[in-house]
């Protein structure tokens, strides 16, 4: 029974297809045995006995491969030794077949045979196949084809960095001007008039023909300590030493009324509409509505020392006020009640600006012993930013172009800084110098392209901080109705 | 970007030496299109007038190095026929592409004819340029390497072929149920190289 299977799967042997079907068994699990059997020449009788049991043990088919496998590897010169232990091979397993294939070889078939059954399974006896025996090194990371081909090949470059104007474009002559850290003794006007005042007097610039005008004189007893144009440019309010506040009709050149109500001198002050809010050394924000006879309309009694920053936001709906007591207070304009008292400053807070573009966002800037600006939630009382100036801080200004914030200095840098402002944080984008002596007093121009300076150097110098190409389409900002005011 | 400098002498050891770089420029090429290593251990350098990626992994390079100097020797010999690169499945263990370059020994009348000319200069460039752009282009068609996977380098060589022992007797790892692809060929004055890739669509 056996040797009728063996007889059987022997008589396929001889014909071609049959041959080339076998072949396909080396690529699949026979492949090591191969390999093993590949390897050296050196104890090949050895080897030819294990693999061959393990032949036997599988299946017969894979005896009849590993035979002709085995033929074109013989090389031309052992070509006469092969029938021998061919015959050895055979003789054990099958005596009646293995005597008949002993007897029906010649000394010439084997090399023809050989020849024919390469040729059929298309080999090549004149080429070796060789394979690198080391392993490819292993990849260190998983790798995912699908990022990898929509990376890009190179970085995106960054795109020119924005160049700033550091000379001033025009410098004016201030003679006189107070060197006082409390006083706010500069404004531009929405008409594009720069008001200063120098001690004294109260001189006005237009900015489009260039003509300098005296607006002002005080007594000789007391100096003008405060200036600030109404919002539609047509009158400009000056607070005295003596806690007198003016009102002047720029086109008439004419004082139009005074109003009296502060103990000391009038540092600060803040147009609302007709509502004009002066703060006071005694650290009194008195409301005056400049259309009525009782000028005085609301008192707020918050600083326990001198109102140094004062500013309404551009809706009127909150007040924001800083002083020589280190403390930021927020109003609502119907309250006489601060609706939020900021303690973090450690020094007095003159510089107070209200945001163009967040209405609730709100700046200010601390004196020597502080150096901070902070920026705060006007709707949460939340502190949102801060960021260390390194000097002291005198004035801030916010940009109606871009998303930024400009900040004029003192002790000991006397620099004007531009700021790239985020809800991340501040960058800084740029630190001019700008005076010899510390920057007291800053003014933005309407087209918001132009800020002034002022020092104690006796100079008014005009720094281009926004260049045509780099303003953007202007950030929308709520505007207040410019309601024309009518005094009698 | 560094710029690395194309052999100019197209005798047959110089010839021998370009298609070797071109062999190592390939496979370096081929490793990171396939994914066989992560995109980070590659870098960018100047050759062919191509940006050609290549291997800053030092074992790789290691690794590449020591087959290109081989086949380097073997073909200044003239004794090879065809450098197969197989890209087998790390988890299966099963053969999922196959690129073959075949060299072909071109027959001049004289050896030393070519060399210097600098017409034949940037002619086998464009023609290696070309073949490149065309290995690149292949992830158009080829299909994605789900699994993480591995490369092994093949060499049919002549019978009487000098061995060193890390290379081994193997069988030609011919991809079953295999699409084929012929791709571009170039030639040198003495080299001529086909290439072509199979892979399987349905592993």
């Amino acid at each position: 029974m056996e040797i009728a299977g063996n007889s059987s799967t022997i008589s396929p042997t001889f014909s071609t297809p049959t041959k080339k079907r076998n072949l396909v068994f080396p690529n699949s699990p026979i492949t090591p045995l191969h390999q093993q059997a590949l390897l050296g020449r050196n104890g090949r009788s050895s080897k030819r006995c294990s693999p061959k049991s393990s032949f036997i043990r599988n299946s017969p088919k894979i005896d009849v491969v590993n035979t002709d496998w085995s033929i074109p590897l013989c090389g031309s010169p052992r070509n006469k030794s092969r029938p021998a232990s061919r015959s050895d091979r055979f003789i054990p397993s099958r005596p009646n077949t293995a005597n008949a294939f002993v007897n029906s070889i010649s000394s010439d078939v084997p090399f023809d045979y050989s020849e024919s059954v390469a040729e059929a399974c298309g080999f090549d006896l004149n080429t070796r196949v060789l394979a690198f025996k080391l392993d490819a090194p292993e990849a260190k990371k998983p790798v995912d084809l699908r990022t990898q081909h929509n990376r890009p090949q190179r970085p995106v470059v960054t795109p020119a960095k924005r160049r700033f104007n550091t000379t001033p474009e025009r410098v004016l002559d201030a003679p006189g001007i107070i060197d006082d850290y409390y006083l706010n003794l500069l404004d531009w006007s929405n008409l594009n008039v720069v008001a200063v005042a120098l001690e004294r007097n109260v001189y006005v610039w237009n900015a489009d023909s260039g003509s300098v005008s005296a607006l002002a004189e005080t007594d000789e007893s007391t100096y003008v300590a405060s200036v600030k144009w109404s919002h539609d440019g047509s009158f400009l309010s000056v607070g005295l030493g003596n806690g007198l506040v003016d009102i002047y009709d720029v086109e008439s050149q004419t004082k139009l009324r005074t109003m009296a109500g502060h103990q000391a001198r009038v540092g600060c002050l803040s147009w609302n509409r007709h509502v004009l809010s002066s703060g006071s050394r005694s650290g009194a924000i008195h409301h005056h509505d400049v259309r009525i006879a009782n000028h005085q309309i609301g008192t707020l009694q918050g600083h326990s020392s001198e109102v140094c920053g004062l500013a309404w936001r551009s809706d009127g709906l909150q007040l924001a006020s800083g002083g020589n007591d280190n403390v930021v207070q927020i109003w609502d304009a119907r309250s006489s009640i601060p609706k939020f008292t900021k303690t973090n400053h450690n020094a007095a807070v003159k510089a107070v600006a209200w945001c163009p573009w967040q209405s609730n966002l709100l700046a200010t800037g601390g004196g020597t012993m502080d150096k901070q600006i902070h920026f705060w939630n006007a709707a949460t009382g939340a502190r949102v930013n801060t960021v260390d100036a390194g000097s002291q801080v005198t004035s801030l200004i916010w940009s109606p172009h871009s998303k930024e914030i400009m900040s004029t200095h003192g002790f000991p840098d006397n620099n004007l800084s531009i700021w790239s402002y985020s809800s991340s944080g501040l960058t800084k984008q740029v630190d001019i110098p700008a005076h010899d002596t510390r920057v007291l007093y800053s003014a933005l121009s309407p087209d918001g392209r132009i800020l002034s300076t002022a020092a104690s150097d006796e100079n008014l110098k005009f720094w281009r901080v926004y260049d045509g190409d780099h303003v953007k389409r202007p950030i929308p900002i709520t505007k207040t109705p410019s309601s024309s005011i009518t005094i009698r | 970007m560094s710029s690395v400098p194309i052999r100019t002498n197209f005798s047959l050891k110089g010839s021998s030496k370009l298609v070797s770089e071109f062999f190592e420029y390939a496979v370096n090429s081929i490793l990171f299109q396939r994914g066989i290593y992560p995109a980070e251990d590659f870098k960018v350098v100047r050759k062919y007038g191509l940006n050609m990626l290549v291997s800053v992994d030092e074992e790789v390079k290691t690794y590449i190095r020591k087959i290109v100097s081989q086949l380097h020797k073997w073909m200044f010999a003239k004794k090879i026929q065809k450098l197969i690169l197989v890209i087998t499945s790390k988890c299966s263990g099963e053969d999922l592409e196959r690129w073959q370059f075949n060299v072909e020994m071109v027959d001049t009348a004289d050896q030393f004819q070519n060399i210097g000319n600098k017409e034949d200069e940037l002619r086998v460039q464009k023609e290696i340029q070309a073949l490149i752009r065309q290995i690149t282009a292949t992830v158009t068609f080829l299909p994605q390497l789900e699994e993480q996977c591995t490369f092994n380098v093949l060499v049919y060589a002549d019978k009487d072929s000098e061995v060193p022992t890390d290379w081994v007797d193997s069988d030609p790892r011919i991809l079953r149920d295999a699409e084929q692809v012929q791709l571009r060929s170039f030639s040198t004055s003495m080299h001529k190289i086909d290439c072509q890739v199979a892979y399987r669509v349905n592993p």
